[in-house]
């Protein structure tokens, strides 16, 4: 049972819903009553958010385009990958990521949509010993979107991942990510931001395991959800057994800005190794009342105040992007959602 | 300037201040020394505006105008500045953004232009000179890891970017080396002007050596139980707030 | 370090499950198996009257329409339910009136059990012995209840349920099930059909409860279920601090237990409810025996500023599968759940609590300290959730795990759910090992490695202990080290 042979068969009853444990907050079954048809090919497609800041570009519109991305050992690419959903169809696509070892990969991801459809994409990342990825996505989807993303990552030994999330939801939409984490001094950092308005609903769900000694995770992500909209945060650690030595911390922190709005969250964490250092923190409320004070008290107006905080509460993330043009991009697109909201 | 009238303050439902009177003219430093615990932080919450510090009766009047109607915001673009005991920190909000939104949130407020932002850095790089503090310091998030001194450097410098017209300094000696107390003093006493007056809290007489005060209160229990000149200073200094925590009583 | 000695004694006096012997006294046995006709013969041993049979009649209908749950993080072979004792009760002719006629054998035992170790002398109405008062509850029936006249005068029911169903039948028809519905959960359900005793506690409005209340509950047949089901009302304003002790035999076959608990909580009322719990944990090289704990534990703040406070201390079982919560309805409510839970052996422990916020500026606070050794789990599983009518609602959750040993392991799963802007909840979780540098700097101050390990286990649970009732924070601390015993080296 998944979206991706939902789409394939068409078969609604095929989608996770709320009976699925890790679907509780982000029912498709009870949404989409019957699986819309196949998309037709897209037409025009415009320009990307990261057109200017990546070497080449990948179209995947509609489910329909490049499939395999590959670095070289010892090589370097910037790409920008983007996924395209145009129209009331659905479809699913399927990207295959393979960085050699020592390969440098800075993947610049973004999910643009315009219409009621239903998209799934299916990423594979498969890393060798030293490489280096980072995975920047930015993910705006139509209001009446149905999105899923699905990525999973296999590390090496040495080998980092880093992957900031950005997104402003969707009628219903989740991205999630999966790590098969071999320790080994592998560096992983997954990141998250959700903006979130009206009716919309994200889901940034994650799953690590560490499957060997001296791995280390580290993962922070922040949510502001206002109107009735509804931010979801699920974050399982798993370090297994023998996994020794394993260091992960998870942070989760979400703003909630109305009376309707709504936040939920599992930060999980399942150890099964002695000699490891696991925590995680979440919160969820409102900008902290002193420092509204404060700010007030030089004399912003309480508007102008919450705004600067508020984007400071998310921007603790985005400074995080590595790549310093994919992180200005990811910085104007997050003060331009706040400031509209 | 300022005029606080039988002022009665609670927290928490709590009463802390009790019957608070006090008058700051124009031109003029007072001082206000007082056992802890006595209300001065309150008093500067009050006066600024803090959510949870109610006023159950009094008045306080700044140029005429009824003060505790404001909001902190418009509080300040009047020209209140406070010195915090204990500065926040503010995540992710380098110093200098902090400090030029508000200030152009105040010169809004009172309809001046905008600072441009080449003026505004020159302005910044003068001040922060002034005051001995690193330039870069300014670009990281406000007060987050700084140091207690530092911290209290650090709202020196805001105060002297925002020019206030009634200055609050609650202990910000406290926390300060000799030499920083003295940069400090300074930038406090290039703001003295007839037209500016100044409210300084503080438990030693270190700092009045060095800001002349031309009042000093003694608060204690939520009121003012002793008012003199800088002499008092010096008296508590060597005998202690023993009698007047008895008056207070 | 004069605790810390004092604890380190105690453990070399106690063996590792003192309570593993079996009383030999007559038991009666209703047959085995589980059908309607046994519920009917339940209800007609206790002499209960008609509305009490049907609610019972009804909660098996619905049982038998329910499946086992198998969401929480814990494995165990399936229960045959119809291999199993519903009801039984040591053979005396009518419930004892005083002391005088409780069987001599079964005043040994409580004497044998040691914890908690006052119980004992208030039984036997020693002088000077601590004025709390005792329900003790044998397999599934109420033995004696101590103290009932001394609180009579308070206007305090304290009694055995069947008791009550019997004498204050409109009380308990007004409030059972009204916290746990019958069909909340499958044993919830099975515990509504099938329960035997228990105790039942009313404080009227603005009464004190002069002493602590303690139940002390023990299996002892064999393949027999022990199923009580507890309710307690503290009326507005009253307040009301309860006890409850757990231990059974030694057996190669698991027992169920599946207790149902009810608390509410009117205007201004506050409960404490206090557990220690050593049921058997089953072989710890084979995880053969022990009990299963299957338990609901609820409360409901109903009234305003209610407050309900659960403390646990979970050492025994060896399957453990509880989740004491609170419901705060009322507006300034406030719930605290505070936990320790060891598993050693094969123990498999999935505890935790629900806040649910419904009423406005609702309070909660978590503190969980789960400790894994041996091949056991231990997984802490909550949720906290906002209603968008609780503004202002606010929870705080800390929650602790220590792992010893390569082999066990530590789960952490909370669930949160903020539905209104006014909410502010934080969590905080860790999972660590003990520190081998403190235990190192402890060894190196002369304590032996087993002390060591005490005195930082100590220190890891105190936020806990410290919310237990004098009396039992000591006993508690015993079992924390007799829980813990070779689990380390
Ligand atoms: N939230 C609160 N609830 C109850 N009492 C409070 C609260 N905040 C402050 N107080 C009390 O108010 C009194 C005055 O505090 P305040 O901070 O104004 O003292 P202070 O004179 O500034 O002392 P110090 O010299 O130590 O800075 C103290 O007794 C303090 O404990
Ligand atoms: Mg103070």
């Amino acid at each position: 049972m998944s979206v991706a042979s939902a789409i394939k068969t068409g078969d609604a009853a095929e989608l996770p819903g709320k009976r699925d444990e890790d679907w509780r907050w982000t029912d498709l079954r009870g949404l989409i009553r019957q699986v819309p048809p196949d998309s037709a090919p897209a037409a025009a497609v415009g320009a990307g958010p990261f057109d200017g800041a990546a070497e080449e570009i990948v179209v995947i519109a509609n489910g329909e385009g490049a499939a395999h991305i590959g670095v070289d050992p010892h090589g370097d690419r910037t790409v920008a990958l983007r996924i395209v959903s145009r129209g009331d169809g659905s479809h699913a696509a399927r990207v295959s990521i393979d960085v050699e070892a020592d390969g440098r990969l800075t993947l610049l991801e973004s999910y643009e949509g315009e219409g009621s459809y239903l998209s799934q994409t299916g990423l594979v990342f498969s890393l060798g010993v030293g490489a280096q990825v980072e995975r920047v996505v930015l993910a705006a989807d139509d209001a009446e979107g149905v999105t899923v993303s699905e990525a999973e990552v296999q590390l090496a030994a040495e080998a980092s991942f880093g992957q900031t999330v950005i997104t402003g939801g969707a009628r219903r939409q989740r991205l999630q990510t999966t790590v098969r984490h071999p320790g080994g001094h592998a560096n992983l950092r997954l990141d998250g931001v959700y903006l979130l308005a009206d009716k919309r609903h994200a889901d940034l769900t994650t799953v690590v395991t560490h499957e060997g000694l001296d791995g280390v995770t580290e993962q922070l992500a922040k949510g502001v959800v206002r109107d009735q909209a509804r931010g979801v945060f699920q974050g399982r650690i798993v370090v297994a057994e023998g996994a020794d030595r394993t260091d992960a911390r998870m942070g989760h922190h979400a703003l909630i800005l109305s009376d309707r709005a709504e936040v939920d969250a599992r930060p999980e964490l399942e150890i099964y190794a002695d000699d490891v250092s696991c925590a995680h923190g979440n919160t969820v409320g409102r900008l902290d009342e002193d420092a509204l004070f404060y700010a007030r008290q030089r004399g912003m107006p309480d508007d102008v105040a919450r705004a600067l905080l508020t984007e400071a509460f998310v921007g603790e993330v985005v400074e995080r992007i590595g790549h310093e043009p994919a992180r200005d991009i990811a910085a104007a697109w997050v003060a331009e959602r706040l400031r509209g909201g | 300037m300022l005029s606080v009238k039988d002022l009665h303050a609670e927290v928490d439902g709590k009463e802390i201040l009790k019957g608070l009177s006090l008058e700051v003219p124009a031109g003029e430093v007072h001082a206000i020394m007082g056992p802890n615990g006595a209300g001065k932080s309150t008093l500067s919450y009050v006066l600024t505006g803090r959510q949870g510090y109610d006023v159950t009766s009094g008045k306080v009047t700044f140029e005429g105008e009824d003060l505790l109607a404001l909001e902190p915001d418009e509080r300040a673009a009047k020209g209140v500045f406070l010195s915090f005991q204990y500065p926040l920190e503010i995540p992710g909000v380098p110093a200098l953004t902090f400090i030029r939104t508000a200030l152009n949130a105040q010169r809004k407020a009172r309809g001046e232009p905008e600072v441009s932002a080449p003026e505004f850095l020159k302005l910044a790089r003068a001040k922060a000179g002034e005051l001995k503090i690193d330039f870069d310091m300014l670009k990281r998030a406000l007060n987050v890891g700084f140091s207690g001194g530092e911290k209290k450097r650090m709202e020196i410098l805001q105060m002297a970017m925002l020019s206030p017209r009634f200055l609050i300094l609650d202990e910000t000696d406290s926390g300060l080396d000799i030499d920083a107390l003295r940069i400090v003093a300074d930038g406090v006493n290039a703001l003295r002007s007839p037209d500016r007056a100044m409210l300084v809290i503080t438990h030693y007489q270190r700092l009045l050596d060095y800001i002349r005060p031309d009042r000093v209160h003694v608060l204690s229990a939520g009121r003012i139980v002793a008012s003199g000149g800088p002499e008092l200073a010096l008296e508590l200094e060597r005998e202690g707030y023993d009698k007047y925590a008895r008056a207070a009583a | 370090m004069a605790a810390v000695k004092q604890t380190v004694e105690h453990v070399a006096s106690l063996e590792k499950y003192k309570h593993g012997f079996v009383t030999d006294i007559d038991q009666e046995f209703a047959p085995k198996g589980l059908n309607a006709d046994i519920v009917r013969f339940i209800s007609a041993k206790k002499d209960e009257p008609e509305w009490m049979l049907q609610w019972r009649l009804e909660a098996f209908e619905r049982w038998l329409a329910l499946e086992e749950p198998d969401w929480a993080k814990v494995s165990f072979p399936r229960i045959d339910y119809q291999d199993s004792y519903y009801y039984a009760a040591p053979k005396t002719k009518e419930g004892p009136k005083s002391l005088d006629e409780v069987d001599p054998d079964l005043l040994e035992t409580y004497k044998k059990l040691g914890i908690p170790l006052k119980e004992q002398e208030v039984l036997a109405g020693v002088q000077g012995a601590p004025r709390y008062a005792v329900d003790a509850v044998f397999d599934s029936v109420s033995v004696v209840t101590t103290f009932k006249k001394e609180l009579a005068q308070a206007g305090v029911i304290f009694c055995p349920m069947s008791e009550a169903i019997r004498e204050h039948g409109d009380l308990v028809r007004r409030y059972l099930g009204s916290v746990v519905p019958v069909s909340d959960n499958y044993f919830a359900c099975l515990n509504s059909a099938v329960f035997s005793d228990g105790s039942f506690v009313y404080v009227p409005p603005g009464v004190r409860c002069p002493m602590e209340l303690s139940t002390y509950f023990r299996i002892n047949a064999e393949n027999s279920g022990q199923f009580e089901r507890t309710l307690i009302i503290a009326d507005a304003g009253a307040y009301v601090s309860y006890l409850e002790g757990c231990t059974a035999p030694m057996r190669d076959e698991n027992q169920l237990h599946a207790a149902v608990v009810e608390l509410v909580a009117l205007d201004d009322a506050e409960i404490k409810y206090s557990t220690v719990q050593n049921w058997y944990p089953g072989d710890p090289e084979t995880g053969k025996g022990g009990i299963y704990n299957f338990v609901t534990k609820r409360a409901d703040c109903r009234g305003d500023r209610s407050k309900v406070s659960w403390t646990q201390v979970e050492t025994g079982s060896s399957i453990t599968w509880k989740y004491p919560s609170c419901v705060l309805r009322g507006n300034e409510s406030s719930g605290e759940f505070y936990s320790i839970a060891i598993t050693n052996g094969r123990q498999q422990a999935d505890t935790g609590t629900k806040m649910i916020h419904l009423g406005a500026n609702t309070r909660s606070r978590i503190i969980s300290k789960g400790i894994s050794a041996g091949k056991s789990s231990n997984t802490y599983r909550g949720l906290v959730s906002a209603h968008p009518k609780a503004r202002g609602a606010r929870n705080f959750t800390q929650c602790d795990s220590l792992l010893i040993g390569k082999h066990c392991a530590a789960h952490t799963v909370p669930y949160i759910e903020a539905r209104n802007g006014q909410a502010v909840f934080e969590h905080e979780a860790t999972t660590t090992r003990l520190s081998e540098d403190q235990l190192f700097y402890a060894m190196q101050r002369g304590l032996s490695q087993e002390e060591a390990v005490q005195l930082l286990v100590n220190g890891f649970v105190k936020d806990v202990l410290q919310e237990l009732p004098m009396e039992f924070a000591v006993e508690a601390q015993k079992l924390v080290a007799i829980s813990l015993e070779g689990s380390v080296g």
